[in-house]
């Protein structure tokens, strides 16, 4: 277009259908005629074509900006009585509906079809701007029939059963959606619907808190990741599709450092009660039935054993603190704010306050022992941390982020309160002196000596007790073994360095929980991104006077069509999948729409590359002939 | 190191040596600076294939995907103007413009995510294809609207015109016609993109057009440079001065770039997204 410039002394002469020829033929002739002129002039014009093309995209940008097809109300909640109105009167609520909207549309072919007219001259090269132009007032035309002559709908048919109408929507000046029911000339039947879903992925979710920024890592072995803006690095070091994390108790040394047994409780037929207690943590069981309680104890000191073992020693209320990787323990009776250094280590710690059950809001001493928890307090290198520690729930810091996780606090005794009438007590001390004590109503009745894998029984008691281990040094090792081939439920094992060093840890993907790394600002997740759909098929059926007609498996991008109807799979019953939601459109201006997109590719590729491929071999052609133009 | 940092590095180098040649305008700086830039496009094409192979599906299913096949078809358009135009600094812009598409593409969700039936369609392949040519040449005529706005207050009126009638050599002075020029290549590609995405959408969603939130901005996009192409029919009629004109248009061509970044990635901040089947992120 720009060229015509250029080459319009040329054309003049070429083809003498010049503008500046006709006004001058018609400056004779009457007014009345110069005035439709104008009006000709003005429909013809590409001042007037800009203005158009100019306000459409304004037009456009409102409708986007503005909600369109919302109720009244919603239109208040959003801009306030006074533009809501505005909005409606104007039908900015409708833009692309409106009468303004039409007008300009109208205008626009008006515009179009001049031009085409004023301009027509019968030579090849004009081929594309005849196209063109023409073609945007097919594509309208087309629109309008839509608008005019189509329907569209939809309709759930549930399988088995069969449909012959479909709803339309209408919205109404004030955007409230009514249906309408709409009768088809013919009936669909749905024989079966398949979803068809892809297979579970898994993904690596990082969380960095300070950033509030969540990254998605891709889940490959080896492959060391970086955290975009952060100082933390992933690596996958192993993956396992089919895991299961084995716990296996273990004994890690002889030093006594942490020391547990293995006891099993016998009745007349069968055994009661086994497991592992731990002098450091849970070190008791209560057999509530029998109204028993075993005891665990450890005792550092051949005297301190020899004192326990003769007189009857409550298990004082206490908290046991340790730091393991140092090699500290230390044992606090429960008072409250005291503050307690824990030597060796850098931690001090204060006893806020303990409860009998964690979450009672009733006073101390009217609480049932059900859950007894201290509230700690912990003055370290990093400030302060305040820990609730849980009688029952040892392991709870395990499972949830400490600030300092390398100090570990138990409490025990607090239930004291709640004690039990029979007592047995497995004391131990370094050197092999160990002794069962067994105390009944705070009176010590009977002492023995306990080896490992003897049965002992006890007087008014018709149970027997077995030791069957004992490690100095409990731990547990956390194996990850492999069930089978299959994905089942993935693991991965990672490795996190950030500024604290490194971290390493199994993930399982059935673990809802995310994994904190040691500053808390780091949490990694693994898990399943759900199953995703493939795709989703209806077999349909079109009937007629009881007679099938078609029969045709339908998919999104696969429509049936029949009668000028089209029928599309558009959704489905999420939750049962009984039914397939259908869209039904008809539209009888597919063929003129389309004819104008055929012409608007055919045009715009003539216009831009066919006719300057020609132009310079005209120019080429004529350039010997005559030097007129640049 | 990642292909996307190498194609990144080389976008950047391939910027540094195309401003060495506007300097020292020697034949080696020639070939350097466009053997860079077409090293870069093959980077960046190896990563649009080795995306597409690892993801299983052609590689315009989300923002991420799109983002870099965007920026290898900035390069591409480019690298094919170049052997047709001498296009001086346009190539270090170029290069730039490339580079920080495909930078702003790290900065999306890169997870491969199963492609939705919807998507799964032949005309999308070509819907996707023509659109990016045209916008990637769309970014091209901002490069040369940008250099001739800035340069023309420096130049002057006569000189410094290399054309020896060529036609080959442009001068700065000309860049508006070049933008034009490109933007006559890029649009039937906007038109091509525009026409397939309406058969796709009608085959996928029942109507070839209804006016969602994406489809309006493709066709604000389409009215902004339509009405560039015509508006130098009207402007010398309303006697406004040619050199006038090629401000108005170069000008013009910026705010049309912006409407196309805003229809391919702004789309989410529309208050009307939420309701778009075509949105990126958007549900
Ligand atoms: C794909 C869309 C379109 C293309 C490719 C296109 C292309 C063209 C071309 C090549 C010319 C001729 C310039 C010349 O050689 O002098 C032209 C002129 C014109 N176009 Fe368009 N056009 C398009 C859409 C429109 C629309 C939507 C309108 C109006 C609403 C319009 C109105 C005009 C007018 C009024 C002229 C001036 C005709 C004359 O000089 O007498 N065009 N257009």
């Amino acid at each position: 277009m720009m060229e015509s410039g250029k080459g319009k002394s040329a054309r003049v002469k070429n083809e003498t259908v010049g503008e500046e020829k006709k006004i001058n033929v018609n400056k004779s002739e009457e007014k009345k005629r110069k005035d439709t002129n104008k009006v000709w002039d003005f429909f013809c014009s590409v001042k007037l074509a800009v203005i158009i093309i100019l306000v459409m995209a304004v037009a456009c940008v409102l409708g986007t900006f503005i909600v369109q097809g919302r109720s009244f109300e919603e239109y208040t909640a959003r801009y306030g009585y006074g533009l809501a109105t505005v909005v409606r009167i104007t039908q900015l609520n409708n833009v692309f509906y409106s009468h303004w909207f039409s007008l300009l549309l109208v205008l626009l072919c008006a515009n179009l079809i001049c031009c085409t007219i004023r301009r027509w001259r019968n030579t090849f090269l004009q081929t594309g701007f005849v196209l063109t132009h023409l073609s945007l007032v097919l594509i309208l035309l087309g629109g309008v029939i839509k608008f005019q002559m189509g329907v569209k709908g939809g309709v759930n048919v549930y399988i088995g059963k069969s449909v012959d109408y479909f709803l339309t929507q209408k919205i109404d000046s004030m955007g409230r959606t009514d249906y309408v029911k709409k009768l088809l000339p013919f009936t669909i039947a749905l024989d079966n619907f398949i979803l068809e879903k892809n297979e579970p992925k898994f993904q690596l979710v990082t969380y960095v808190k300070d950033k509030d920024k969540q990254k998605i890592l891709e889940v490959k072995v080896g492959k060391r990741q970086r955290i975009p803006g952060s100082d933390y690095k992933v690596v996958i070091n192993d993956y396992v599709s089919d895991a299961e994390l084995r716990q296996e108790p273990v004994n890690e040394s002889d030093r006594p450092d942490n020391p547990a047994v293995f006891i099993k409780l016998l009745g007349s037929e069968r055994t009661v009660a086994e497991g592992w207690l731990l002098a450091h943590a849970n070190n008791y069981h209560d057999e509530k039935k029998q109204d028993l309680r075993l005891e665990y104890i450890w005792l550092p000191s051949q005297q301190e054993f020899d004192n326990a073992v003769t007189t009857v020693q409550n298990v004082d209320a206490k908290i046991t603190a340790s730091v393991p990787a140092l090699g500290v323990l230390q044992d606090y009776s429960l008072e409250l704010n005291k503050t307690f250094k824990l030597s060796g280590s850098e931690y001090s710690l204060r006893i806020l306050e303990y409860v009998l059950n964690y979450g009672d809001k009733r006073p101390v001493s009217e609480q049932p022992a059900n859950n007894p928890a201290v509230h700690v307090e912990i003055e370290g290198p990093d400030g302060v941390e305040k820990r609730w520690i849980f009688e029952s729930f040892p392991d709870w810091d395990k499972m949830h982020p400490l600030k300092y996780e390398n100090l570990k606090i138990s409490c025990s005794g607090i239930a004291k309160a709640h004690m039990t009438r029979n007592v047995i007590r497995v004391y131990q001390a370094p050197g092999g002196n160990q002794q069962l004590v067994h105390i009944k109503d705070n009176q010590i009745v009977e002492t023995m000596p306990w080896e490992l894998n003897k049965q002992y029984s006890f007087a008014n008691n018709d149970h027997q007790l077995i030791i069957a281990s004992y490690f100095p040094s409990f731990n547990i090792k956390q194996d990850v073994v492999k069930k089978s081939d299959q994905v089942g439920t993935p693991a991965i094992h990672v490795r996190i360095d950030g500024p604290r060093g490194k971290k390493e840890e199994w993930l399982f993907a059935n673990n809802k929980y995310a994994t904190w790394y040691k500053d808390n600002n780091f949490a990694v997740l693994y898990e399943s991104t759900g199953e995703s759909i493939k795709h989703y098929v209806s077999d349909l059926r079109i009937v007629k006077n009881n007679q099938t007609i078609i029969e045709k498996s339908i998919r999104v991008n696969d429509p049936l069509k029949y009668n000028g109807y089209a029928i599309y799979q558009s959704s489905y019953d999420p939750e049962k999948l009984s039914y397939s939601g259908l869209q039904i459109v008809k539209d009888p201006g597919i063929p003129v729409a389309y004819a104008g997109f055929a012409a608007l590719c055919v045009g715009v590729v003539f216009i831009f590359y066919v006719k300057p491929f020609l132009r310079k071999k005209l120019k080429k052609e004529n350039e010997v002939a005559e030097n007129e133009y640049s | 190191m990642s292909i996307v940092n190498l194609t990144l590095i080389v976008y950047v180098l391939a910027a540094i040596a195309y401003i060495v040649r506007e300097i020292w305008m020697s034949v080696p700086a020639k070939w350097t600076s466009l053997g860079l830039l077409i090293l870069a496009f093959c980077f960046n094409l190896t990563l649009v294939l080795k995306r597409s192979i690892e993801a299983g599906h052609p590689p315009f299913s989300n923002l991420y995907e799109s983002l870099i096949f965007y920026a290898c078809c900035t390069a591409f358009v480019y690298i094919i103007f170049e052997f047709v135009y001498d296009f001086r600094v346009v190539g270090a812009l170029a290069s730039v413009l490339a580079m920080l598409i495909l930078l702003y593409a790290t900065l999306q969700d890169d997870t491969i995510r199963p492609i939705m039936p919807a998507l799964k369609s032949n005309w999308m392949l070509v819907h996707v294809i023509t659109y990016m040519l045209g916008y990637a040449a769309f970014g091209i005529a901002f490069v040369t609207s940008i250099i001739y706005l800035v340069v023309k207050p420096f130049s002057k009126k006569q000189g410094d015109i290399k054309s020896g009638g060529s036609g080959k050599e442009m001068s700065v002075r000309n860049f508006d016609k070049l933008s034009y020029k490109i933007v006559a290549f890029g649009f039937p590609f906007l038109t091509l993109g525009m026409v397939t995405g309406a058969v796709w959408a009608k085959k996928a969603w029942g109507d070839y057009w209804s006016w969602d939130p994406k489809e309006t901005w493709s066709l604000i996009t389409w009215l902004a440079y339509l009405a560039y192409l015509h508006t130098p029919l009207v402007l010398p009629k309303m006697k406004v001065s040619k050199s006038k004109m090629a401000v108005i248009l170069s000008f013009w061509l910026l705010v049309c770039f912006g409407i196309v970044n805003f229809t391919f990635v702004g789309l989410n901040y529309l208050p009307s997204a939420e309701d778009s089947a075509h949105v990126y992120g958007a549900k």
